[in-house]
């Protein structure tokens, strides 16, 4: 099906079809990113960017622990939100793959359009919802409840609960994928092996769909560090996460160099925590693989 | 017998979780559409009545109308160029081995892993730098570019996977059968391909037509529907908000079950 | 005869691995040659350089007198049925049928009139023409793979174990079928198949390959009768392969020694001898229709004295194993009304004539 034989970069064939996008990312990806690297060594003074090539943003970055306690909590937080992704979606995954058949493309539909419809809409219908005259204190308040019971808005649970919901989409089609992809025949013979049904899933289905967790888990990690909008719309703005504060750098303080270094911090940081599990679960490749 | 309630129980625990997650996931959703009917001003309960006039407001209103025409020219630009170059991207990924195979997918990919916010800024700042030696400044054409960068990935990810169960050798049959190699494109593969294609079309449409962060990063002053949602909610917004999420819900529904149905035929 | 395809010293690696080791191979006009072999010996391989799928390494290809190098697939008189067959799924069986005529930019008229006779010579019924392939049974989609192959009227025919997917039943059906085309229309055929009962039945000639090399071509008599070794000769049927020990040869045959034959003069003339065989160990082959029970007191050209193991009616003729002193284990096929039925444990010479032997090496 593939090629037996490796293609030359001389094929025109190659070349139609994989010199579009190897132009399109080096030059609107990869240069940027490049670029913003060499940013970092620049100054900003009065808003005004200046080439001065030292590490004066390096240095600033590293002496203030403000920084690092924001980019703490939002590696927690995306580690949170991975772990609630995860336990909410295999069911989903698991029964679209063996029990929902009947349903299965309505469910997908219906999943997929809540997934692809936009953050910034669904981010503000979650708090229209919550908020204090919103939707779910009525309720509460109508069934005799004080309203004020629901003081979530604006808290970092509002927050999780954003993101969680943005993401965890992602899992429930990973998992789903490789779930569908197990031989059926070996939970089967799980089974006869004397196991009952949760102790099966348990030994068979739960391993061998890791590479579906996995890639899972990576993509809504690497996502969820970039959070923005829930942790300023749901979360108020009062515990900031790394991606507010990269916004603020750049747009209110207008200060390029700065927000390029704690970009490219967040960046690194999450990637190397990525790297650090995967060497751990010795799953090195199924996260790029997938 | 044991086993017997054990498979009760699962499928109880199975379907309760997905209604639990479909009403989850609805909740947001139905409260936009649920505003956008009130007939007060305010965004609260309870609702003061039930009318149409935030659509009429919605359509009379200038601001509203220009990011809806901006929303849909980005989205179809990027569009038709993120899934002709994804389409391209997925042949070549799946199908043919070269030299530096894994790199070339890894770039192709990889930015479906990067927050689109960050990706946003990025590319501000690229564009900014650029603009300044090129003398050009942020707007629609950035923010089409943005879209590009982000959404070719998830074009050549669905197409990829029609690529993949697509077995190679009716293209040998066609060439068998006299065709030449525009010829196999034209009648064999683009064919077969064609629902992967499709949906892929729909997908990038979608996710362009409703991206927030890029938008909000690149267009320079030009509004469209979500940053223009955006901008209502730092104010202290009315039911024209709600009104005009529900309008960007419309076409998404309607695509996301046309692809569906394309793709089981 | 002219030859409609020549192949010279075809060879082909994919990687460091060479999936043909130099291949040649003459076809003639109108032939029905059928390629078997093992599962992985290089058949598919051979038939892609043949229709222009791959280039070989080097070699040299012709068909009809013309060399193919650098000929694209679809400028070849060629057609290939495809092991999976590959109708296009979204083509209706009349598009598919008429699709070749179509790239030829035939008027649409005749289009129709020519899918019209492939669907009669295929014995396909007309109201199918609308219908796609997955509507239609495994034999019907078979027989619409062959009539897209035909309808160009290709000079060679190149089918892929076309009919290795089927019932046991509809595959005779079918291989009649073959036959039966493949005289109406007297095309050339390179039928590949890894079932050599098939290519008994079908083929004027067939070539038997193995790890990207031809091993014999010839007649299916001479397949079954004279093959080229122990390999060619396992592969169809079953037969006796007995050690013996060559003495001397010479340009009139040879002289040998074998512990288990007794009444011969141990003398093989040169014609039942393969090429290669020289002083040395060496196989004498008898196939088990050819081994009879020697009623007490008569003799033959040899004999081998066994003793009866096991015994399984086979419908017109019984098979029996025996054992020799030297434990060499024999099958010997005869007529179920044979006035000399055997039972187990009876102790029994077995003869054999002559002119029904067959030597060859050992192989490695
Ligand atoms: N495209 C390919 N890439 C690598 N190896 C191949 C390829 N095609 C065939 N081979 C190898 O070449 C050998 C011959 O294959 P093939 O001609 O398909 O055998 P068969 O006789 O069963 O048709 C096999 O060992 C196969 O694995
Ligand atoms: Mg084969």
């Amino acid at each position: 099906m593939a090629d037996e034989v490796p293609r030359s970069w001389r094929d025109p064939d190659l070349l139609i079809k994989a010199l579009p996008t190897v132009l399109l990312q080096t030059t609107c990806f990869l240069a940027p990113l490049v670029m913003t690297f060499l940013l970092t060594f620049q100054r900003s003074r009065n808003f005004q960017l200046q080439w001065s090539w030292d590490l004066w943003t390096w240095t600033d970055v590293f002496s203030k622990p403000h920084y690092w306690t924001i980019l703490g909590h939002t590696i927690f937080m995306a580690a949170a939100t991975v772990a609630i992704c995860l336990i909410i979606a295999f069911p989903i995954a698991y029964g679209l793959a063996t029990r929902f058949k009947a349903w299965e493309n309505e469910i997908k539909v219906l999943i997929t359009f809540a997934f692809i419809t936009d953050a910034t809409l669904k981010i503000y219908g979650w708090a229209l919802f919550l908020d204090k005259n919103g939707m779910a204190n009525y309720a509460l308040s109508s069934i005799g409840l004080p309203p004020e019971m629901v003081a979530f808005l604006y808290t970092d649970w509002a927050t999780l609960l954003g993101m969680v919901y943005s993401l965890s989409a992602f899992a429930i089609f990973t998992l789903y994928l490789s779930i569908s992809n197990i031989d059926r025949s070996l939970i089967l013979a799980a089974y006869d092996a004397g196991a009952g049904k949760f102790r099966a899933h348990w030994e068979v289905t739960l391993p061998l769909c890791k590479p579906g967790i996995w890639a899972g888990s990576v993509l809504i990690f690497l996502l969820s560090v970039g959070a923005f909008l829930e942790p300023k719309v749901l979360g108020g703005g009062k515990s900031p996460m790394s991606a507010e504060l990269i916004r603020q750098t750049f747009e209110t303080r207008v200060n390029w160099p700065l927000g390029a270094a704690l970009t490219l911090v967040l960046m690194v940081v999450s990637v190397f925590i990525v790297l650090l599990f995967s060497r751990l679960i010795g799953l090195k490749r199924a996260g790029l693989a997938a | 017998m044991i086993a017997r309630l054990e498979g009760r129980f699962i499928d109880i625990v199975l379907w309760g979780s997905l209604a639990a997650i479909l009403i989850f996931f609805y909740i947001p959703i139905f409260t936009l559409i649920a505003f956008s009917f009130q007939e007060g001003r305010f965004l609260t309960l309870p609702f003061e009545g039930i009318s149409l006039r935030w659509y009429g407001e919605l359509f009379r209103n200038t601001n509203a109308l220009n990011a809806l025409w901006n929303s849909t020219l980005i989205a179809i630009i990027t569009t038709v160029i993120a899934t002709a170059i994804g389409t391209m991207a997925a042949i070549a990924a799946v199908r043919y081995r070269f030299r530096g195979t894994d790199a070339f997918r890894l770039l192709a990919g990889v930015p479906l892993a990067f927050p689109q916010l960050l990706l946003g800024i990025v590319l501000l700042l690229w564009f900014s730098v650029l603009g300044r030696m090129l003398d050009f400044s942020t707007g629609i054409s950035t923010a089409i570019i943005g879209h590009i960068v982000y959404i070719t990935p998830f074009a050549m990810v669905i197409v990829a996977v029609q690529v993949y169960n697509f077995d190679a050798t009716v293209e040998d049959a066609a060439r068998d059968c006299g065709a030449s190699s525009f010829e196999v494109y034209r009648y064999v593969t683009i064919p077969l391909l064609w629902p992967g294609i499709f949906s892929a079309a729909i997908f990038a449409f979608l996710l362009s037509w409703g991206n927030f962060y890029l938008t909000y990063s690149l267009a320079g002053s030009t509004r469209t529907l979500p940053t223009f949602i955006f901008s209502g909610i730092a104010i202290g917004s009315s039911p024209l908000y709600p009104a005009i999420a529900t309008v960007i819900f419309i076409p998404g529904i309607l695509l996301v079950i046309l692809a569906n149905r394309l793709r089981r035929t | 005869m002219t030859a409609i395809l020549d192949i010279q010293d075809v060879r082909k690696s994919y990687g460091s691995y060479a999936a043909l080791k130099g291949v040649s191979l003459s076809v003639n006009q109108g032939e029905f040659i059928a390629l078997v072999g093992p599962s992985g010996c290089g058949k598919t391989t051979l038939l892609k350089q043949i229709a222009g799928f791959e280039e070989p390494d080097t070699g040299r290809i012709a068909i009809a007198g013309a060399d193919m190098a650098g000929v694209p697939a679809a400028k070849r008189p060629t057609s290939m049925v495809f092991q999976k067959l590959a109708l296009f799924p979204h083509m209706t069986v009349a598009e598919n049928i008429g699709f070749p005529l179509k790239l030829r930019r035939t008027d649409t008229a005749e289009i129709k009139k020519r899918v019209g006779q492939m669907i009669e010579l295929m014995q396909l019924k007309g109201e199918y023409l609308t219908r796609y392939p997955r509507q239609l049974s495994g034999g019907e989609q078979q027989r619409v793979a062959l009539a897209r192959s035909m309808v160009s009227a290709p000079k060679l025919l190149l089918l892929d174990e076309p009919l290795s997917a089927l019932d046991v039943k509809l595959k005779k059906v079918l291989q009649a079928e073959l036959k039966r085309l493949h005289r109406s229309v007297g095309v050339t055929f390179v039928h590949v198949t890894h079932d050599l009962e098939e290519a008994m039945m079908l083929a004027d000639r067939i070539c038997v390959m193995r790890d990207g090399a031809i091993l014999q071509l010839g007649t299916p008599a001479d397949i079954y009768y004279r093959p080229a070794g122990s390999f060619v000769s396992g592969f169809i049927g079953e037969t006796n392969l007995l050690p013996i020990t060559i003495s001397e040869r010479t340009s009139s045959g040879l002289i040998y020694q074998a512990a288990d034959i007794v009444d011969t003069d141990g003398r093989i003339a040169a014609d039942l001898v393969a090429g290669k065989v020289a002083k040395g160990p060496a196989l004498l082959m008898l196939r088990p229709e050819l081994l009879r029970v020697l009623p007490p007191g008569e003799t033959a050209d040899g004999a081998i004295a066994a003793e009866v193991t096991e015994m399984f009616g086979k419908g017109g003729t019984v098979q029996y194993r025996a054992r020799t002193p030297g434990g060499q284990m024999l099958v010997v096929e005869i007529p179920g009304t044979s006035s000399l039925p055997m039972r187990i444990g009876d102790k029994v010479r077995l003869g054999f004539t002559k002119k029904d032997i067959y030597v060859f090496g050992v192989e490695a």
